[in-house]
């Protein structure tokens, strides 16, 4: 850099006096300063040359937050929103019907997804900070239950489902179910579950292990039902559960039954006219009556071209379409 | 002509012995070297092979549509510019600052000495721990809401150990002697600084920033909880109605795209990966290549 030169310059500026020296440094000074200043301009110009290419000018955020389940149908409802009201946007995150409740709970979200229903608990803290949180039911989803493609199950009844995931259940092994499992997966039952902050891992443990039940130690809790259904598709003798919508095709879905009933396949239909005995509802939250463009949105979702759109992500809507 | 007694200069057992080792030795080493090259060359190749067709100029500039599975990642850029450009601004002069403190102005007692282990301690903090304490702090605290002021911050938090520390080990890099030279001419401590240390450093304090740069365009988990949202393909136009919004990043798009999107076609995470690693690659070539033109100019 130049400023080296007040050194070599030494002599002169001696010559010079002190208003000498200051030149000489000032002069250092200017060129050490160039570049930097030169990239400050850059990045500056990189951030307006940004602004100037979106259109649009100001418009209502909503923060819709919550659910891993309702994720991709809130991400498909908020692109579709967009579209139909060019003057809202959602901006949608995921993280679990925990984290959604969680952030309507500290008032930082405006519309929360929740794959459970707030518990009593919940509902009193969000009270204590002014947020009188209300449910909106938006579809149904059938927890789907699966295993490997490989493997000869027929059907499950709720209680073998308790005797594998459930605390004190003693179904370890595929053979206890009097199912032979084929040459090369192993007979050991490979249960894979969801980390306990998911609304899916909330109601499968309401729903098929009763209020009081616990998970068995020693499952695979996955982050998300996309990991259980790539886990569940890569392991022979794996067991898993999650929303009918992340289900592919290289999973067997196992038809439940409950109560002795005939064992009914996770369908939309099931889901819908309430014959799949794991479906459940897929709930908004909202602080207070929605009011202005939460309302607006809320009520879009609710019509027929938004439950149109739930219906397309694999979800059962509210109502018969 | 006298006989070269050869003899005397045969190699003798203990040589041979020597000689072996040698040869061993430089081979463990090298093949060391390879095997740490070697993953940063899969990734590239694999992130290439894979990834290079999702890459078209819609890719760059259009949004994420159709569940995002289709589209560009065009918010996700602008996104990640956003938060860096305010971690930046945010975390340099202060950075800097405390730079200059520490190296020109502290004295060496037990403060300082304090002082230094805090910042070392705070660039070992994980990351998801700087995450929670930007939610407590910036986002509930503050009430910045989540947003990319409040991302940004957070980012700059965890980066400013690194900036302090690389900018101090550059202003200590400037012999001794200039700041003598300088103060003998009548300059007070503050004219060195601002004259002579702070210009003849500007490369090492260039090098921190553009490392911090770098990582905090991948970092996700900070941002994750601050201000990055999953979907949000709208960015406003006025700067402080954005400052105050949530925002898409590339980071974050990476993992949504790879681990929560159903039926997203195979080069799409890759295309984003090697968008991102192609960012961080491209910033670190121009810091080295700045660098060494700075150098260039230096005569000592």
């Amino acid at each position: 850099m130049g400023s080296l030169r007040t050194c070599d310059r030494t002599e002169d500026t001696l010559k010079g006096g002190p208003r000498q020296i200051h030149k000489v440094l000032k002069k250092a000074d200017m060129k050490a300063m160039k570049l930097p200043l030169l990239a400050t301009l850059a990045v500056a110009a990189t951030l307006t040359s940004c602004g100037g290419s979106v259109n649009g000018s100001s418009r209502t955020i909503l923060q819709n937050k919550g659910s891993d389940t309702l994720v991709n149908v809130a991400q498909a409802w908020a692109e579709e929103y967009s579209k139909v009201n060019p003057s809202c946007a959602i901006a949608v995150t995921g993280g679990g019907s925990g984290t959604g409740i969680s952030a309507m709970i500290n008032g930082t979200v405006d519309i929360a997804n929740s794959s459970r229903s707030m518990k009593d608990k919940e509902m009193t803290m969000a009270r204590e900070n002014g947020v009188e949180p209300v449910e909106f039911t938006v579809g149904f989803d059938a927890l789907a239950v699966y295993v490997h493609k490989d493997n000869p199950i027929e059907s499950i009844t709720i209680e073998q489902l308790a005797m594998i995931y459930g605390e004190g259940g003693e179904v370890e092994k595929w053979s206890q179910l009097g199912i032979q499992m084929p040459e090369g997966a192993s007979d050991e039952i490979v249960r894979v579950s969801r980390q306990n902050n998911s609304g899916t891992y909330a109601y499968f443990r309401e729903a098929v292990l009763g209020k009081t039940g616990n998970y068995k130690l020693g499952s695979l809790d996955m982050h998300g039902s996309k990991d259980v259904v790539d886990l569940v598709e890569k392991t022979p003798s794996a067991i898993g559960y999650s929303g009918l919508a992340y289900a592919t095709d290289h999973l067997k879905l196992v038809p439940v039954s409950s109560g002795g009933g005939a064992p009914v396949e996770p369908t939309v239909e099931t889901a819908i006219d309430r014959t799949y005995p794991i479906a459940r509802p897929l709930l908004m939250y909202t602080s207070g009556q929605p009011t202005g463009a939460t309302k607006e949105y809320m009520d879009w979702i609710l019509s027929d071209v938004g439950q149109q759109i739930i219906l397309k992500k694999g979800y059962a809507p509210v109502r018969d379409l | 002509m006298t006989d070269i007694d050869f003899k005397s200069f045969k190699a003798q057992p203990l040589d041979y012995k020597n000689q072996r080792n040698q040869r061993l030795y430089r081979l463990l080493f090298g093949w060391m070297t390879v095997l740490l090259i070697l993953p940063v060359l899969i990734i590239l190749v694999l992130l290439t092979a894979k990834g290079a067709p999702a890459l078209s100029w819609e890719f760059f500039t259009a949004d994420p549509i159709n569940g995002m599975t289709e589209g560009g990642i065009f918010p996700c850029l602008i996104g990640t510019i956003w938060i860096v450009a305010v971690a930046l601004f945010a975390s340099v002069p202060l950075g800097v600052a405390c730079a200059v403190y520490l190296s020109e102005y502290a004295p060496d007692n037990t403060l300082t000495r304090l002082i230094n282990l805090a910042i070392i301690n705070l660039a070992g903090v994980p990351s998801i721990v700087h995450a929670l304490f930007g939610v407590g702090a910036f986002v509930m605290f503050f009430d910045l809401g989540t947003s990319i002021l409040a991302a940004g911050l957070t980012l700059a938090v965890m980066t400013m150990p690194v900036v302090i520390v690389s900018t101090r080990e550059s202003l200590q890099a400037v012999p001794q002697a200039f700041r003598e030279a300088c103060w003998s001419l009548g300059a007070t401590r503050s004219q060195t600084i601002r004259k002579v240390v702070i210009p003849n450093s500007v490369t090492g304090i260039l090098t921190g920033v553009i490392l911090e740069v770098s990582r905090t365009v991948g970092e996700t988990a900070p941002i994750m909880f601050t201000g990055a949202a999953l979907f949000l393909p709208f960015v406003p136009d006025n700067f402080f109605e954005r400052l105050s919004s949530q925002t898409m990043a590339m980071s974050l798009h990476l993992f949504t795209v790879s681990t929560q999107v159903p039926n997203v076609p195979e080069e799409l995470p890759f295309g984003v990966a090697l968008v991102l690693i192609g960012m961080v690659l491209v910033l670190n070539s121009v810091s080295i290549a700045f660098r060494m033109y700075l150098r260039g100019q230096k005569k000592w």
